[in-house]
Order: structure tokens, then sequence, then C-alpha cells
């Protein structure tokens, strides 16, 4: 059982990462739209996120130092406050996203204006950031976010006939789709595996939980255990659309067609499952990013921050985090719509992405970080290509959104 | 004085010709360990950039290959120069003196 | 630590590369700041080095205001500059540690601040996690 826990902090990063209140709409969208022609991307969106995490686990396991440390201390200050304004209004539109689906969560069950949840929503994630232990949040939420596998229950449940449904795994444009919103989703889905809030929390969550060099094989099991699950969820949600959405062709605008399936497949025990599954998944994702906002600011002025410490002695990263969470509730009160908010900070992510990611590649062979545990050649063969991949994705990323008007 | 001053300034030779920009200041122990003390050895001149070298092209930092190849080459021709081979300090530049030295830029092997 | 390995004679360092934009941490492991600019010993300025001039010693560490101009330009008054001594620095590796804990030093008096003035207020901000 302790095994168990002690993989919670890379499940609740993938859940965060793969399954928050944007990436339950959106692979809802795809799978009713495109059936399971874009599954490769959450696959290869999986492999790179499990590379670019255990990179800079194993920074923060060897040296101690974070990642947003890295970042300042490798690409200068000017660069590297570039990159903190980026990744820090990310991590604020997706807060705010989290929050609003946190509200939109318990609307659904309780067909209660979101409205009224909102307050309700945004002081409880300030309340667990504030008091509740590192070990306790992440625990809790990822193991009650569990309750999406209803999702991969519910496929085959639903008896698909797999002679229609296995043809689709191959790439191809659908007839009835055109080729620049298939990229738009293809882009979208990869910056939603591999957004930067991922890496910021769990390499910081290592030190939260106190990683060593003795960590190292701990780091690895997260990353093999909680990524590839986030992506099995994140596929399986997609797949329940494609098998009851697309035929019907019901497009999905929120949370209430995400769900279909799932009530169509096991009835109200299955609904329950799902909506807890949500409810934490948001949740957690919400509390990622917050914590995320808190981390990445603390790192790159040298403030002392961490859960680990009471608030008092990390006041700083304390404070940016519970204004964060003012400026969101106040934002969604004001009616915007969060899952819109995060079809656009997945596509900024995207851009930021390359900046992140090269200076933790780059310190992860300096020997001076990492002494005899620098990258070995197939880690930084792969590195390579996957740098490639998003430099390639990032450059695309705005053109697409604004040809396909974010994928209509 | 504020090393900021220092850094990014142009670098000129003793007939005004511009050699390059300040990409970073050498800095060298001198004393115990208990009273240590840091003294200016030098400047480290780029030629074409002074952007971040990333932590290649002065260090035993060597992979990914591709990288390393690639700031190398953006970096090429940097130099080192002593501190006894500046001639002045103005506001955005540094002059060296006549018959100033090139020294290599690399970083005596850090064991750490 | 205490072998000030890091600190012994002959050793050579680049500011730039791996003094500046550090992280500082004091004797237990808390972050204080980052090393925002050095403050070295004063040199002639606008005029010829006489040959054999000494060469300048670091004096502090800097943080605070000095960032933005660093970045942005400027210079701020001298009496805003946060300073560390750079007597206190006992390691430099990937970040730089010194010899005694963040409360000693005048660079800690925002975290202070807001210690005293929100978090300290607010319900449960002096107690550790549960």
């Amino acid at each position: 059982m302790k095994k168990l826990l002690s993989l919670a902090l890379g499940i609740l990063t993938a859940i965060g990462g793969f399954v928050d209140i944007g990436d339950l709409v959106t692979n809802a969208v795809v799978g009713s739209r495109f059936g399971l022609t874009l599954v490769w991307v959450t696959v290869l969106g999986v492999v790179g996120i499990a590379l670019y995490a255990n990179m800079a686990g194993r920074v923060a396991a060897v040296s101690g130092r974070a990642t947003f440390e890295i970042i300042r201390e490798r690409l200068g200050a000017r660069a590297g406050l570039a990159n903190l304004a980026a990744s820090f209004l990310i991590n604020l539109m997706t807060m705010t996203a989290e929050i609003g689906g946190v509200a939109l969560v318990f609307q659904l069950v309780t067909g209660i204006s979101p409205m009224l949840w909102i307050p309700l929503a945004g002081f409880g994630v300030w309340v667990v950031v504030w008091r509740a232990k590192f070990t306790a949040l992440e625990n809790a939420t990822g193991l009650l976010g569990l309750g999406l596998m209803v999702f991969v229950v519910a496929v085959f449940l639903l008896k698909p006939d797999w002679g229609q449904l296995g043809p689709q795994l191959i790439p191809r444009i659908p007839a009835t789709e055109d080729g620049t919103t298939y990229w738009y989703y293809a882009i979208a889905l990869f910056g939603a595996a591999m957004t930067p809030y991922e890496v910021f929390f769990f390499s910081s969550g290592g030190v939260e939980e106190k990683w060593t060099v003795k960590s190292l094989g701990e780091v690895k099991a997260n990353v093999l255990v909680g990524f590839p699950l986030g992506g099995l969820l994140s596929i399986s949600i997609a797949a329940c659309a494609a098998i009851v959405l697309l035929p019907q062709a019901i497009s999905v605008t929120s949370l209430s067609q995400v769900v279909i399936p799932v009530i169509q497949a096991g009835g109200t025990i299955a609904f329950a499952f799902a909506v807890v599954g949500m409810a934490a998944a948001v949740f957690g994702a919400a509390l990622e990013t917050t914590l995320s906002s808190g981390y990445t600011i603390a790192q790159y002025f040298g403030w002392s921050w961490g859960k680990f410490r009471r608030p008092a002695e990390a006041a700083r990263f304390h404070l940016v985090m519970l204004i964060g969470v003012i400026i969101a509730v106040l934002v969604l009160l004001t009616g915007v719509d969060p899952i819109a908010v995060t079809e656009f900070s997945v596509v900024f992510s995207a851009i930021a992405l390359p900046l992140t990611y090269i200076p933790i590649l780059i310190v992860s062979n300096d020997k001076q970080y990492m002494g005899e545990f620098r990258n070995g050649r197939l880690t930084n063969a792969l590195s390579l290509v996957f740098l490639a991949i998003i430099l390639v994705a990032s450059i695309a990323a705005i053109p697409l959104m604004v040809i396909t008007g974010a994928g209509q | 004085m504020i090393l900021s001053d220092v850094l990014r300034s142009e670098v000129v030779d003793a007939a005004g010709h511009r050699l390059g920009r300040v990409a970073d200041v050498r800095f060298r122990f001198e004393g115990p360990p208990s009273a240590s003390r840091a003294r200016m050895a030098g400047i480290i001149v780029s030629p074409r950039t002074s952007a971040s070298f990333l932590g290649y092209e002065r260090s035993t930092l060597d992979r990914p290959v591709i990288l390393d190849r690639l700031l190398r080459f953006v970096h090429r021709g940097s130099f080192l120069v002593d501190w006894d081979d500046i001639h002045r300090f103005e506001d955005g530049r540094v002059r060296l003196r006549k018959g100033y030295e090139r020294r290599s830029a690399t970083l005596p092997g850090d064991d750490e | 630590m205490t072998d000030r390995k890091s600190m012994r004679a002959g050793r050579v360092v680049d500011a730039e590369f791996q003094l500046i934009d550090r992280q500082v941490i004091d004797s237990e492991g808390m972050p204080v700041v980052a090393v925002d600019d050095l403050e070295v010993s004063d040199v002639p300025w606008n005029t010829d080095l006489p040959p054999g001039t000494e060469a300048p010693i670091v004096e502090n560490l800097l943080s605070g205001p000095v960032l933005g101009t660093r970045i942005f330009g400027g210079r701020p008054p001298e009496s805003r500059w946060q300073r560390i001594a750079w007597k206190h620095v006992v390691d430099i590796g990937t970040a730089l540690t010194l010899d005694a804990p963040a409360k000693e030093f005048d660079a800690g008096w925002t975290e202070r601040w807001v210690r005293d003035h929100v978090v300290g207020k607010i319900p449960g901000g002096r107690h550790d996690p549960e």
C-alpha cells in the first residue's frame, strides 16, 4: 500500500495534466468528431511528458534544484522573466478554468448554477493549499481521481464494434472535417499532454517529498505509472465519445455530453463514479496549477517556498497563490466560460514549452548538477526528437488557431 | 561598481576597433577558504553575441552533441582578456591595452 | 560543507555563468534570494588604468531592485540595494550557501514583512500543515 501511495505524485500530476476540465471536454469533442484518429497524438504526448518530467524529476532529486531556478540560471534573468510571465499567465488562466470546472461538476450533479459554487470552490482550493499536508493532498485527489477509470470500463460495457473502431486508430482526416482543424486539435491535444505546469508541479513536488539520489527509482516509477494512466483515461473518454456520440453526430459543448456514454453503459452507479472522478481530477488540477503559480514565481525570485514549510516560513509564496485564487474567482464571477479559457491556455502552453524544455534538457546533462547521473545517449536522442516536435508545434500553434477559429 | 556596468559593454582595442561584447567577468579566489576574496581576473569577450552561452562553450558540458556543436559555433571566437590588459572602463565600453593577449576562455576543469 | 572546498585559493569562476542568477541558501537550507547582481570594489572610471593597478574584488551579492534595472536599464539608488557580504558565502556549487540563517541578513526583509503583516495574520499561518 505504501508503495502504491508513493506513486501518488505521478498519478496526481498526470490526472491534473491529462484529464482536467479542458481535457475532459476536448477529449470528448475529439472523439465525437474525429473518432480515434487522433489517439496517436495522445500517445506521443504521453511519451514526451514522461521523458521531460523524468528529466526534471531526476535533476530535482540529484541536485535539489527546482525547475524554475534552473530556467533562470540557464537562460538568464531576461529570457527567464519572459518565460516566467508566460508561464504565470498560463497557470493563472488554467487555475481560473479549473476552479470554474469544479463549479461546473457541482452543477452537473446538483443543477445549481455554477456562480454559487465558484466562491466555494475557490475557497476550497485555497484552504487545501494553505493547510493540508502535501502527501494528504496528492493521495486524496490522486485516488479519487481514479474514479475516472469508469470511462475505461464503459468502453467495454458499451460493446462497441471493434472491427469498426480499430481502423480508426490509423491517423487520417475524417471526411467530415478538414485538414487544418485536424492539425489544430492535434496540437491542442499535444499541448494538453505536455503542459509545463505538470513539470513544475512534478519536480517541485519531488522537492516537497524530499527526493534524493536514492529516490531515482521512485521518480521513474511515478513517471511510468502516472502518465500512461493519464493517457489511458484521456483516450477512453475519447473512445466513449467515438462509440456513442460520433454515430449520432452529438456535439460536445459541456460536461453533460461528456458523461452520456458512461450513463448509457452503466447507469447511475457509473455516473456517480464519473462525477467523483471528475470532481477530484478537476480539483486536483486546480491545486496543481495554483501550486505551480507559487512555485514558478518563488523559484525565479529565489524566495522560500514549499508546502513542507509552514506558511509563515514561505510567506511570499503563499501570498502569490492567495492573490491568484482571488483573481481567478473574480474573473469567473464575470461569467466567462471556463472551458473557453482552457482552449486558449493550452495553445499558449505550446508556445512556452520550448523555453521550459531546453534548460531542463541541458542541465540534465551537466555534471555539476547531475554528477554520474547525467542523461544517457538514448534519453538525449529521444529528447532531441521531441524538442524538434515541440518547436514545430509551437510555431504552428497560433496560425492554426487563427485559421480554424480555435477549432470550429 | 555593479557588475552589470561592465557586463554586455562593448569591447574595443587600443585603435578603437570593435572586438565584441563583455559576455562574462572572470574572478579568481585568493586567500584561505575561511576568508576568501574573489579578485577580478579578466573579462570574456564574445565577438558575435552577448547572449547566454547555456554552459557549453567554456566548461565540461558537452552533451547533447547537437546542441554542443551548435552553441560552440554560435560563440566561436570568444576569448579571455586578462585584467592587466584592460586599459580603461567607460560607460558602456571597455578599452584594451595595445598588444593585449587573447587567451582561451575555457574554464579550468571544475571537479566539484 | 564547512570545509569550504569550493572557496579554495586559485579556483576560477565566471560571474554571469556561475554566480549571477543563482539561488542563495542560508545555513539551514532555506532559500534567501537569487543573486541579481554583484557589487565589486570601485575601479577608476573614465580614466586610464595605470599598469599594475590592483584588480577589484567582489564585495557583496546584490538582490532586489537591481534585477529590474539589470533587465530594463537604469540604476536604483544605493540605499535600495540589498547586500549580502561576500565573506558570508561558504560554498559555491549549483547554488550559493551562506554561513548564517536568513534572518541575519537585510535581504530577507520582504519575506519577514509579508510574514508579519499578511500571512501571520491569517489563521493557521504559523502552524505546520496537517
